[in-house]
């Protein structure tokens, strides 16, 4: 039976943005294999999600396991499993998010199929899949086939894929599959929201970011005074924060904020992706950055290739006095 | 407390003097001229480890599937703190990661482990894939992207990093295995009597056979087709000239445009 199965991932009672991205990329695949398009969702709740995911999917597979759903990876593994091995879809779609690169490697593991993960592109040529993956800091991009084999597993980069609205009527199916684990193996504790910060880096309509091209946090100070002179807020990337030049609060990307300032200037940010998804919305991006080839080049309106540390403090000048 | 930290070398592509191309395979890059280190994200996950280990006793081991280049990479571990180091004599380079990940599994089965530990991804390839599975293959739970780290009485208490700064918490029964996610920690500085008193510290290399295994444990499931150097997208208008006349210039575009 050809099929291609979509995991959709929920959280605060929303399907995940990936997951409809993999939802329009499974649909797309589907309709050019002339195949079916499943939907699991592992829930509680099966009114809330079921219908929105069944515009895209044949079918939407709802189980219930009986244990709070967004918590553990283990339980969406045990079921996910016990559907991959009765269906045996020839491909299983997850977005490449923090709840996927906790269960996919294992879910492979369990069922026995190959994995690749991170995919910037998803082909499928009779029957055969192809995949692209962005690698070496985005400065190759390497293409990956699979050895003949009943399911391959793949999770796509986030914000790559487009979204198209799905217009079909799916049917939706409810199943209890209990899960019995093993008491005190791993226990789901809670969830913490990001700390409260003194700056709301996006209310702010200019944003001065800095990633690890800046070197020392002492040379923040060059930043500060250049956003002080454009009337903006200091943002950063997230070395900045691993190295705890700034707090967390100023971290723009998947695991900060996401903002949309009118400008968002990058002072020594290469551009990963990781980073780029939270600045989309950006009305104009200027990069200034010593690597030509960094991928930021790519998404910014304006560049300047050259070591931020010399250009920074005399752009403040143009800033503060305007030539005449 | 033993844990096992499983570590890898990467050639460092993030600077403008790393130029990357293509090799005549197709396969690879072109490694000649690029500085190989340890991958940031094990280098975190070490000095984790290292840390629990004053804290608590026991021993760290610092484990590898990769070819001789990569000793370089251990006797950083070791210079770091790490009691021993093991490598397995394979060209990682053209494996995929499950075949990685039944090699390191078979290793880290055979040693003691309270605790493993690994980068959350690699620098080079990004999978992100390695951790989960060796834990799969080994029976054991385990938590991927752990910005927190708590041991105690048995168990590890762990904060998980999700989108937009929100964190899950778990408690892991050990043994369990981590991958750790930067910015956990600030990994120490490795001083140069510390690397010269490394050289003294054990590391052995292990073959395939040793571990049990055959050489088809290594078919990779997922094939490299080849490589492509990433085309250059819309890409941005670049502002030339010296660091006085382009910051002029960048003043004046900001200004026409209206964004200030």
């Amino acid at each position: 039976m050809a099929e291609i199965l979509v995991v959709a991932e929920h959280r605060d009672g929303k399907p995940a943005d990936v997951s409809l991205e993999m939802l329009s990329t499974g649909r797309r695949l589907a309709d050019q294999a002339g195949c079916g398009l499943l939907a699991v969702v592992v829930t509680s709740d099966v009114s809330a999600f079921a219908p929105r995911l069944a515009r895209w999917a044949d079918s939407v597979l709802a189980v219930k396991t009986g244990k709070p759903e967004h918590s553990l990876a283990e339980p969406y593994q045990k079921a996910l499993a016990s559907v991959i091995r009765e269906r045996k879809p020839n491909l299983v779609l997850l977005g490449h998010s923090s709840f996927a690169m906790d269960l996919a490697p294992a879910l492979a593991v369990d069922v026995g199929a190959p994995l690749a993960t991170d995919c910037t592109n998803i082909a499928m040529e009779n029957g055969a899949i192809t995949v692209t993956r962005s690698i070496y800091n985005g400065k190759v991009n390497a293409l990956y086939s699979f050895a003949p084999c009943e399911t391959v597993i793949l999770t796509g980069r986030p914000g790559v894929f487009p979204v198209e609205e799905g217009r079909g009527k799916g049917i939706v199916e409810e199943i209890d599959l209990p899960v019995h684990e093993e008491a005190e193996y791993k226990r789901f504790e809670g969830c913490s929201e990001p700390e409260a910060s003194e700056v709301d880096i996006t209310k702010a309509d200019v944003l001065v970011a800095v990633g690890r091209g800046v070197k020392e946090k002492g040379n923040l100070q060059l930043a500060e005074d250049l956003a002080r002179a454009l009337g903006g807020v200091l943002a950063c990337s997230r070395p900045v924060v691993d190295y705890g030049w700034l707090p967390s609060g100023h971290q723009v990307g998947l695991s900060g904020k996401t903002v949309r300032p009118r400008l968002y200037l990058a002072l020594g940010i290469s551009g990963a992706f990781q980073h780029m998804v939270g600045l989309r919305g950006s009305k104009m991006i200027v990069a200034i950055n010593k690597d030509e080839k960094a991928p930021i080049f790519t998404d910014a309106d304006y560049g300047i290739v050259g070591d931020v540390l010399e250009i920074v403090p005399v752009l403040t000048k143009h800033i503060l006095e305007p030539r005449r | 407390m033993d844990i096992v930290v499983a570590v890898k070398q990467v050639p460092d592509t993030s600077e403008v003097v790393d130029v990357v191309e293509i090799d005549g395979s197709g396969k690879d890059i072109e490694r000649g001229t690029l500085v190989s280190r340890i991958n940031e994200w094990d280098e975190y996950a070490l000095e984790e480890a290292l840390q629990w280990k004053q804290k608590l006793g026991g021993t760290v081991t610092a484990v590898t599937v990769g070819p001789g280049e990569w000793d370089d990479t251990l006797r950083r571990a070791l210079a770091m703190g790490a009691d021993r180091a093991i490598r397995v004599d394979e060209d990682a380079t053209v494996i995929d990661c499950s075949a990685a990940a039944r090699t390191l599994a078979a290793l880290i089965g055979r040693l003691p482990h309270d605790l493993v530990m690994f980068g959350a991804q690699s620098e080079d390839f990004g999978s992100a894939q390695l951790g989960p599975m060796v834990a799969e293959m080994l029976g054991i739970p385990h938590a991927a992207l752990v910005v927190r780290l708590q041991v105690e009485e048995g168990e590890a208490h762990v904060e998980r990093e999700l989108e937009g700064g929100a964190r899950d918490l778990y408690t892991l029964r050990l043994p369990a295995l981590l991958t750790i996610q930067t910015g956990i920690n600030r990994p120490r500085y490795v001083s140069f009597s510390s690397v010269r008193k490394a050289r003294e510290k054990e590391l052995s290399v292990m073959s395939l056979d040793e571990l049990g295994l055959p050489p088809q444990a290594l078919t990779p499931a997922v094939e490299l087709a080849r490589l492509e150097l990433a085309p250059a997208g819309k890409g941005a208008v670049l502002i030339s000239g010296a660091a006085e006349e382009a910051a002029a210039r960048l003043a004046t575009i900001l200004r026409e445009a209206g964004v200030i």
